[in-house]
């Protein structure tokens, strides 16, 4: 293949060269295909173990389509009331994490991006990417401790603050303000008579919603899927979120793989069809956040 | 840098005398105002726990009764458990099956789809990003069952694949037997994270000027040099970042081996994360907890710094 | 101005979500206290059952089931320790009750639970108590034995009644497993888990971890002779590889591939559960002993009950594990539902001890689980026993994929043990010593 390398014609610079020989191309897209299918298979395995019984998941040939699909499992974790109100828990907890951090992050992340002359600006700029380097474990048990003190343990307050302040996210912020948001605009909008958080929430977050978009998806991943932290703060049956719904199926000597499966799904689907709307805008917004080093 | 000196309308004065500091402290009150939120929520959740930490690592505490201050006690059994050093050694070896294969196919799927010609760019890049987005907690469940024994798709293919060149072999114990637990687990981890370290590497590729790779086509570069001589180069900071990430997610990985092997068979997965969880949650020792997170948290950041100067070097 | 509206906005989002948390709590319904009790499987189900008749009686009580999902004990703990969301009853490992009694931090329940302490089974009332006082009630008991498929004996000519030792279990093993060309094996027996089947040949054969004095015992002959058997078991091939309670083991119930269970008395819930068409086929015999003439029971798990010293309703939580437990009819009526075997001696004499069960082929397999009990040697449980029980989990994998030596094995865990909870390691040689000195002076214990 090296052979034929030298043969053919550049292009358009950073996204490589057409051209490729026949071989070339089906390796590629072989790889490809068989990569997808195994990247795959365990959302097939997921969605078809959903309709299987015990007996059928377990079964010596294992079958992607179910012989005989059953709603059994869905029936029963949906006659369960503690699934609708887990489901909106999550969701309820998800969108208000989301956004708090976005807003403290673009907030944050401008201040560094633009106002490169505040006395200590340096060093609380270092301080800050300095905090990525404290380990959740560190930090666990105490953060749990004084949630227990202040009495909110087991309150939407548990999940939705302790990592609001996101330096990962600070960082990029202001990495993309730099780049994106000339300090010409800012200016402008300042002699108009722009208050300095008229220009963050006019100028600044219209602007900066490509790398939002794309900072929001990672934080809800994370606060979508969070079980461990869910597992320690919250109490009741009525808090819980679908990780600990799931997790929580297993009992002590028996798991009753069909329910977890239909419960799993219910888990998953929202967080694939906002990523398969989104993921153009993500792709995108990961991409042009200059996400170096 | 002028425009935001002359947004001020003033000209830079030096920084020195008191008076001029808090004017300026003053004039900039909005970049410590916007900033704040972060400080505040920092010293709650970040400062005051570090400090508690620290606290805790020296006394013992079941979490039930009042602490007990028992100095480096702490520490200095962690220097002699055995089921810490096992718990470390099964990160390193876990860090170690999975990290080479999943940074491989990280960039291998990142060269690809980072050309414009390929087809179905879409469709590929969500196939292999969606694992990054699912729960663990889910999709754990859906590994046991697949990787299981007697009954598991996994070892059905394999079998079925050696039985059609005639020979006869009995499934892998993919979760019963240690070493083949910690491939399982590195299994799952390259299944879950290639897709997100492969959206990263596609960021950093994306940051390399399109007229370097002209200008090194018009040198005559071959697509091997241009990957050798200027992407990889230019990816650096990418790599970085990914390794001290991975290094960070092993060491503290938790969701994975407590949902798909609690740590087992033995201790053959047991990562530092999950000896953590035992040691603060399941035989309520926070104390000893503390001062093996402290510990470890130390060699990491110490680790990271070599990691960081060492990718530096190269430049 | 849209601040105000911001503003506003905002606050009414924190009123909502301070007062959500409370939204969809199980409620007493009005005019009833609520007792809230944590449990898990079959246990909270047996619950469950008397709590309606206790209900009955006192109408001014609402008893609420919380059937927890795994790791019970962990949310446990934290609740404790964030003092808030605490139970006012729980079911604790009985293995587990010292990490607790020693806190203070759980209801003192002497002066209730004291009248019936003849009508307990020794070694779980010893395991409530903490220097003198009563934190814990024993709820059920573990007793073992073999369950059996008839089927699978009968077939391939053996009598599984025959057998009287272990050596004799692996003899028979090693016969039907010839007999069956390979197909049929012995018993469920994994290298990936080993240590159930560790502490029911430890407490068979009077092994401990820890002494009366809190020292460790771990190398000693006794546990010695419990690894050499089950090395017997792993190296003849008798065992077939399942991990307990895996869906592989429950699918095993069903087929001919393995001809025993050895097990606890509470195992029978998940048994027939999972057994289909293969109920009625079945059979218990007793545990084989060590020696000819030994004892042939052993204990596995087994729970107690305990009330938080948080809980406003105490007095009434009291009542109702009172009820649940102290009685024969409480206790026998878990028994019967849900297999939860009585700590409540007194309760052994009711009739339904001698009740035939259809599922073992009208076999009164009671009587085959109460054999020997009372004579069963206790084990000392101590606030560390987790950790020891963890060391010894997580090691004995390796012990058996490497082959290790036994003593050798049971040494190291033992120091490393001692130097993590810091407690004194006793040396073999003085086990040793010890039990040739109780074998001169008394060769037959019973």
């Amino acid at each position: 293949m090296p052979v034929t390398a030298p043969k053919r014609k550049g292009t358009q610079g950073a996204v490589g060269a057409a051209g490729s020989t026949w071989t070339e191309k089906i390796v590629m897209y072989g790889f490809l295909a068989i990569s997808a299918v195994v990247f795959l298979l365990p959302f097939a395995w997921l969605i078809s173990g959903a309709f299987k019984t015990q007996a059928q998941i377990f079964a010596p040939t294992p079958t992607l389509i179910p012989p005989d699909p059953t709603l059994e499992n869905f029936k029963t974790v949906l006659s369960d009331a503690s699934l609708p109100r887990a489901f909106f828990n999550t969701t309820l907890i998800a969108v208000l994490h989301v956004a708090l951090t976005l807003f403290l992050c673009s907030l944050a992340g401008m201040a560094f991006a633009k106002y490169r002359r505040a006395p200590g600006h340096g060093w609380l700029f270092a301080f800050v990417l300095g905090t990525m380097m404290i380990p959740g474990a560190v930090t666990m048990i105490p953060i749990f401790v004084i949630l227990a003190k202040v009495g909110v343990l087991n309150t939407y307050w548990a999940m939705i603050i302790p990592g609001a302040a996101n330096a990962f996210g600070i960082f990029w912020m202001r990495q993309y303000i730099t780049a994106n948001v000339p300090d010409s605009l800012h200016e402008a909008a300042r002699i108009d008579g722009c208050s300095e958080f008229g220009v963050y929430w006019r100028i600044v977050v219209p602007v900066i919603q490509p790398a939002l978009g794309a900072l929001g998806v990672l934080v809800l991943i994370s606060v979508w899927n969070n079980l461990m932290w869910a597992f320690i703060v919250l109490r009741t049956e009525n808090m819980q979120t679908m990780p600990l719904l799931v997790y929580l199926l297993q009992g002590e000597y028996q798991t009753p793989y069909g329910l977890i499966m239909a419960a799993g799904l219910v888990t998953v689907a929202p967080l694939i069809v906002a990523f398969l709307l989104f993921q153009r805008a993500f792709i995108s917004g990961v991409t042009s956040g200059a996400v170096k080093g | 840098m002028m425009s935001d000196a002359a947004a001020q309308s003033t000209p830079a004065k030096k920084p020195g005398s008191t008076g001029s500091l808090r004017e300026q402290m003053w004039r900039y009150r909005h970049f410590y105002l916007f900033i704040s939120p972060f400080f505040f929520l920092f010293a709650v959740f970040g400062l005051y726990p570090l400090l508690f930490s620290l606290y805790l690592s020296l006394v013992q505490w079941d979490g039930l009764t009042s602490p007990k201050w028992v100095g480096l006690q702490n520490f200095t059994t962690l220097l002699r458990d055995e089921q810490f050093y096992r718990a470390i050694w099964n990160t390193i070896l876990i860090g170690v099956y999975h990290f080479p294969p999943m940074f491989i196919l990280a960039f291998v799927f990142a060269v690809i789809l980072n050309q414009q010609w390929v087809k179905l760019r879409a469709f590929w890049r969500a196939a292999v990003f969606m694992p990054a987005i699912t729960p663990m907690v889910v999709i754990a469940f859906v590994f046991f069952i697949l990787f299981s024994t007697e009954t598991g798709l996994v070892n059905y293919l394999y079998t079925g694949a050696l039985g059609l060149l005639g020979i006869e072999a009995a499934g892998v114990p993919w979760l019963q037997n240690g070493t083949w637990a910690k491939i399982t687990v590195s299994i799952l981890l390259v299944w879950r994270w290639t897709g997100y370290n492969m959206v990263i590497m596609l960021a950093g590729m994306q940051g390399i000027p399109g007229d370097m790779y002209e200008a090194a086509t018009i040198d005559g570069a071959s697509r091997w040099q241009q990957m050798r001589y200027l992407t990889i180069p230019m990816m650096k900071p990418t790599f970085i970042f990914i390794t001290i990430m991975s290094l960070i997610g092993t060491v503290y990985m938790f969701d994975e081996v407590f949902v798909l092997t609690n740590g087992g068979p033995g201790d053959a997965t047991t990562n530092f994360g999950l000896f953590l969880f035992q040691q603060s949650f399941q035989d309520f020792r926070f104390g000893y907890a503390s001062a093996a997170a402290y510990s470890v948290a130390l060699v990491v950041f110490v680790m990271s710094l070599v990691i960081f100067r060492v990718g530096k070097k190269g430049e | 101005m849209v601040p105000t509206i911001l503003l506003v906005g905002l606050l009414v989002l924190a009123i909502v979500l301070t007062w959500l948390p409370y939204v969809g709590l199980a409620k007493p319904p009005a005019g009833k206290r609520q007792v809230e009790v944590w449990s898990w499987t079959n246990a909270a189900d047996a619950l469950s059952g008397v709590s309606e008749e206790f209900e009955a009686e006192h109408p001014d009580l609402d008893i609420y089931i919380n059937k927890n999902g795994s790791n019970l004990q962990t949310r446990l703990l934290l609740a404790l320790s964030a003092g808030s969301g605490i139970p006012d009853v729980s079911q604790l490992q009985e293995r587990e009750a010292a990490k607790y009694t020693r806190t203070g931090r759980l209801t003192d329940l002497t002066d209730w639970a004291s009248p019936y302490r003849e009508q307990f089974v020794p070694a779980f009332w010893d395991s409530c108590v903490y220097e003198g006082r009563m934190y814990a009630l024993p709820w059920d008991v573990g007793p073992c034995a073999v369950y059996y498929k008839r089927w699978i004996f009968e077939e391939y000519g053996l009598d599984p009644w025959t057998i009287e030792t272990w050596d004799d279990f692996v003899a028979m093993g090693v016969e039907l497993k010839e007999r069956s060309g390979g197909k049929v094996r012995m018993l469920p027996l994994s290298e990936a888990n080993l240590i159930e089947m560790l502490q029911i040949l430890m407490q068979q054969n009077g092994g401990n971890v820890f002494d009366v004095q809190g020292r460790i015992v771990l190398d000693s002959p006794q546990n010695r002779q419990v690894l050499a058997l089950m090395r017997q078991m792993l190296d003849t091939g008798i065992n077939a590889d399942l991990t307990p309670y895996s869906p592989e083991w429950e699918a095993s119930y069903q087929t001919d591939n393995v001809a025993c269970y050895p097990n606890a008395v509470w195992a029978v819930a998940a048994l027939k559960q999972a057994a289909g068409d293969t109920a009625g086929k079945w059979g218990v015999f007793p545990m084989p002993a060590f020696e000819k003439g030994g004892i042939r029971t052993s204990n596995l798990g087994g729970s107690v009950l305990i009330i938080p010293r948080e809980s406003e309703v105490a007095e009434e939580a009291w009542s109702f594990i009172e009820f649940a437990n102290c009685t024969v009819e409480g206790q026998i009526e878990q028994f019967r539902e849900q297999g939860l075997f009585p700590a409540l001696i007194t309760a052994y004499d009711h009739p339904y001890f001698d009740e035939k069960d259809p599922f073992f082929a009208d076999q009164a397999v009671n009587k085959v689980f109460a054999q020997d009990f009372e004579k069963l040697p206790t084990m000392t449980r101590t606030a560390d026993w987790n950790e020891a029980q963890a060391y010894l989990g997580r090691s004995l994998t390796r012990w058996a994929e490497t082959r290790q030596d036994n003593g050798a094995y049971l040494r190291g865990v033992a120091e490393a043990l001692g130097r993590k909870v810091v407690r004194e390691v006793v040396p073999y040689e003085e086990l040793a010593a010890q039990r040739e000195g109780t074998d001169e002076s008394g060769p037959d214990d019973e």
